[in-house]
């Protein structure tokens, strides 16, 4: 197994973003996936689409079947978002440098007018999160005024995918630093944090050890980073249910 | 250098210097100089104005919770819950976040329409106002949904001063509630009729009977957060939840414990348990708790009397909290049931405490309870349209052809009203079937306001503002009514002396200004009200909940009966709402493609069935299957649903629209086609009280589910083959 350093941060980073899922509380309710796709304008696809699997959700709520009946459990809600890995496998496989990870917020950005459809970072995502604009979606009028104006909107032949509402992150670091102070905790979070109503999803910097993102993972104590054999040190720790 | 400068020398510099002028401006005038900017500066990382953002309530049902809304250059972009709301602290759904789909829907009623032709609104007044005018004051009825509060106590000031009928109010949510049967059984068991209030995060175990409080039972933001609370295992043992239902729902799934009972024996169980727990107590046995017999509950119920018996310690150990719902209460013994469940919580001595059980506080500016008509009340209520008794009916927030069991047979009893006015955002089925419609403004356009009924410990009156200016030429319904009484004679007239309903909400909130603890207080009225925009409504600053009284609790007699079962069929049948679709989620398209928490399935209807009985029937996924009561027929596609007894099939509601707009129309099935008029003491409507049959078609109609690609492999999506 190949393992792979943590990326030292260097001067110009400005943190280093992260999430903690609790499984135990998420009771799969989609209100993060709706939230996700207000705020990042996302397509609907429609029932035939959808049937090909081709929905562009960014977050999804995952769960699986245990046993047969009457002994039969289903296992705890996983919202499945991008990881925001640390070293990520769907970076080095594009050819035109649309997926690359920026030094700054130590994301994986998607750079949308880079991006020529390959496919490639898609077929090599071992979390598979990555969504393609197989159509250009239709809108019909006036559902497009509902679009946020802080985030691009996509076409057809373009892949997308999680993006830890950058645009948030963004106003919250340029608000911080017009008033000459550093971002507070909890100032600012992503959509599907937001809206969770049993606070399942929890949003900061995981640099931090003071943010309440590592505070809770210091106290429960048994989050799990999934797929991490594969080295891909992904910024999102779960919490499994039970 | 200067001395030596030649006119050659001049001539040659300057025209090396014109053009490269000529190359950087493109040979154009300066003015058309414009600076391109690649595009890699994306919108993400650059500033595209201000937002502004304000409170208002949401109504995408009736639970009342606050939002905050952006808005940018006159355009709502995001839905966010009001942190500062007691009812959801900031939270919110996938339909409050949805809701955005419905004021921007492509399918909204434009403008008033008479006879499918457009109209304009002076006409339409007038329309209203003839209607008021012409007919007696008994002939005239309004059925109204259960948002809008502030509508409805319009109407009901109306009716009280001119003598039509009070309003009417339902929803289908309400219906699947069993609101009337909560509210009786508290009547009963504490002499006060009110909404119980279930302390979820403060308990230390929770047994549901079939209350599916996570996903759209009264008031799910708000149980959610309960269930955080009880699962918080930093600061105290987590929580159990013990689901007692025959398909496992949303929240079962979450359950430590899915207990898969026989459907009816609800009642059963929870008087064993009780009594179990009063004899491990020891002491003298209360009436209540004397009938039953634990051992024939166990074997009745298919639940080992060693479970019953855990159970019984569970609530002897304290801190357990019982709670009745979805339907269980649906069903002949559905009152039967939430006594003995409310008793079970006497037993439980949790009555009034943290992690037990309350009574909702009533809203700021309401006297006494009040609940949405059961279909009972609903069923008596088409009579009386069936009989010509109504000459003219108005149609608010409901749609009650889509939303009533088909065999209540509406629409057919709108053919007894002379004059069907809806006040419908939507082109719903009942819209479709009216002589009017003067559509309402999108709840985001809206003035108004919301009580909140329960959830919250606070008495919360939540306010509503528009956050943008209406879209469509649509007008508020309060100041349709108010400009028609001006023109119906004295009599209305006199009856909404208001300038327009800003005025008239203005009068229902202005007393709130001078009651003590509230957690806002002004010096005067502009300063109240703006507060009360700001902010997103008034609530008290302390917990408002009431603790039942107990005192004759345990001294009744409970019924010990099982739930009667209609018709011949060989499966019971749960009709369950939709947990993200709702009874009018339907027409907002990212609603349609948020997969179903438990089947995953996307855009269309299902049948969830027990493999092993599918396979011995030979049923295989997505066959399309029919499903036959006593009052009706659909087909659906079969699901294989791994949590659901093999002797019941389920089916959720929220599709089947014939109307609503693109993405509703033609999509999937009604149960409430299936649905008979049977009830139980309460009125409610026993909708999980039948037995039904079921056929195989030989169709397939693949349904598209997040959980698998099966598409892409398959057959193509969409046509049956």
């Amino acid at each position: 197994m190949i393992k792979v350093e943590e990326i030292k941060m260097s001067a110009e980073e400005t943190g280093k973003w992260g999430m903690l899922i609790d499984q135990d509380l998420c009771t799969g309710c989609q209100a993060c996936v709706a939230a996700c796709a207000m705020e990042n304008n996302i397509s609907f696809v429609g029932e035939e689409d959808a049937g090909y699997g081709r929905t562009m959700h960014w977050i999804r709520i995952e769960r699986f079947w245990e046993g047969e009946y009457p002994e039969v459990k289903m296992t705890p809600n996983q919202p499945m978002m991008c990881q925001q890995c640390g070293a990520a496998p769907c970076e080095p496989v594009c050819p035109a440098f649309a997926t690359v990870h920026s030094q700054a917020e130590q994301l994986n950005l998607q750079v949308y007018n880079r991006c020529v459809g390959t496919r490639y970072c898609a077929n090599n995502c071992p979390y598979q999160v990555r969504s393609f604009n197989w159509r250009d979606y239709e809108r019909p009028e006036p559902l497009p005024n509902q679009l946020n104006p802080d985030v691009t909107v996509r076409r057809r032949g373009v892949m997308e995918k999680c993006t830890f509402c950058i645009q948030r992150i963004h106003k919250a670091q340029d608000k911080a630093k017009s008033e000459g102070r550093e971002v507070a905790d909890g100032e600012f979070t992503t959509a599907c944090a937001q809206a969770c109503p049993a606070n399942a999803i929890t949003f900061g910097r995981v640099d931090d050890p003071e943010s309440l993102v590592s505070q809770l993972a210091k106290k429960h104590g048994h989050g799990v980073k999934h797929h991490e054999e594969l080295g891909t040190l992904p910024s999102v720790t779960y919490l499994k249910g039970g | 250098m200067t001395d030596k400068f030649s006119r050659r020398d001049f001539l040659k510099l300057a025209g090396v210097g014109a053009a490269t002028t000529a190359i950087l401006t493109g040979c154009g005038p300066a003015s058309r100089y414009v600076k391109r900017e690649p595009y890699m500066e994306m919108p993400e990382y650059a500033y595209n104005g201000q937002s502004t953002y304000y409170a208002t309530t949401c109504r995408e049902c009736a639970a009342g919770c606050g939002l905050v809304v952006r808005t940018s250059q006159g355009r709502a972009i995001k839905t966010e819950g009001n942190a500062n709301h007691p009812l959801n602290l900031g939270k919110t759904c996938a339909r409050g976040q949805a809701t955005l789909h419905g004021l921007y829907n492509p399918d909204r009623v434009q403008e008033p329409q008479g006879g499918g032709k457009p109209m304009d609104w002076d006409a339409a007044i007038q329309v209203v106002a003839d209607a008021l005018k012409n007919n007696q004051p008994g002939e005239i009825a309004f059925l109204l949904g259960t948002t809008s509060d502030h509508l409805f106590d319009l109407v009901s000031d109306l009716a009280a001063q001119t003598g039509i009928n009070p309003p009417v109010r339902f929803g289908a949510l309400s219906m699947f509630e069993s609101r009337a049967t909560l509210a009786k059984a508290a009547e009963n068991l504490f002499g006060q009729a009110g909404m119980p209030f279930f302390d979820v995060g403060g308990a230390k175990a929770v047994l549901s009977f079939g209350a599916n409080f996570l996903e759209t039972w009264l008031s799910p933001i708000s149980y959610t957060r309960g269930f955080a609370g009880l699962r918080e295992a930093l600061t105290k043992m987590r929580g159990k939840l013990i689901q007692f239902e025959a398909r496992m729902s949303a929240t079962a799934a979450k359950a430590d414990e899915w207990i898969p009972l026989r459907p009816g024996t609800e009642t059963l169980v929870a008087l064993a348990i009780g009594r179990l727990a009063l004899e491990k107590r020891g002491g003298p046995l209360p009436r209540a708790f004397a009938d039953i017999d634990p051992m024939d509950a166990a074997s009745k119920s298919g639940v080992e009397i060693e479970t019953l018996e855990r159970y019984a310690e569970m609530v002897v150990a304290g801190g357990a909290l019982a709670i009745p719902g979805g339907a269980a209460l649906g069903q002949t013994s559905g009152l039967a049931l939430a006594e003995a469940v409310l008793a079970l919580n006497a037993v439980a001595d949790n009555l009034g405490k943290e992690g037990g059980m309350f009574l909702s506080p009533l809203a700021p500016n309401q006297a006494e309870y009040q609940r949405s008509a059961s279909v009972k009340e609903m069923q008596e209520f088409t009579q009386k349209l069936a009989s010509g008794k109504i000459k003219v009916l108005f149609v608010h927030g409901v749609n009650p052809v889509f939303e009533l069991p088909a065999a209540l047979e509406f629409k057919k009893a709108l053919d007894g009203v002379e004059q069907v006015i809806s006040f419908a955002t939507f082109p719903d089925e009942t819209a479709q079937a009216a002589d009017y419609v003067f559509p309402d403004h999108h709840a985001l356009e809206s003035w108004g306001y919301q009580r909140v009924t329960t959830g919250s410990n606070q008495s919360a009156l939540s306010g509503s503002q528009p956050v943008v200016s209406p879209y469509y030429n649509t007008r508020s319904t309060i100041d349709v009514l108010i400009a028609a009484a001006q023109l119906a004679g004295e009599k209305f007239a006199g009856a909404l002396p208001f300038k327009d309903e800003v005025e008239f909400i203005q009068s229902k909130v202005a007393p709130l200004m001078n009651e003590a603890g509230g957690f806002f207080s002004a010096a005067d009225l502009p300063a109240f009200m703006a507060y009360f925009q700001q902010y997103g409504g008034w609530w008290t600053n302390y917990d408002a909940r009431v603790i039942p009284n107990a005192a004759d609790t345990l001294n009744r007699n409970l019924k010990v009966v099982e739930a009667e079962f209609a018709g011949e069929g060989e499966f019971f049948f749960i009709p369950f709402v939709s947990p993200t679709l709702a009874e009018a989620g339907a027409n907002k398209p990212w609603l349609q493609e948020l997969p179903d928490p438990t089947t995953t399935v996307m855009w269309n209807t299902w049948v969830e069935i027990n493999p092993a009985t599918a396979h011995e029937l030979g049923v295989e996924d997505d066959d399309v299957i029919q499903i036959v009561s006593e009052a009706g027929t659909v087909e659906a596609p079969a699901y294989l649903y791994p949590a659901i007894r093999p002797d019941t099939i389920a089916i959720p509601f929220g599709q089947g629209h014939t109307a609503y707009g693109r993405y509703a129309a033609g999509r999937g099935v009604n149960p409430a086609d299936l649905l008979g008029q049977r009830f139980n003491e309460a009125g409610d409507l026993a909708f999980a009280g039948m037995k039904v049959n079921i056929k195989k078609t030989g169709r397939k109609r693949p349904l598209s589910r997040l959980e698998s690609v099966m598409g892409v492999y398959g057959k193509g999506l969409g046509e049956e083959h």
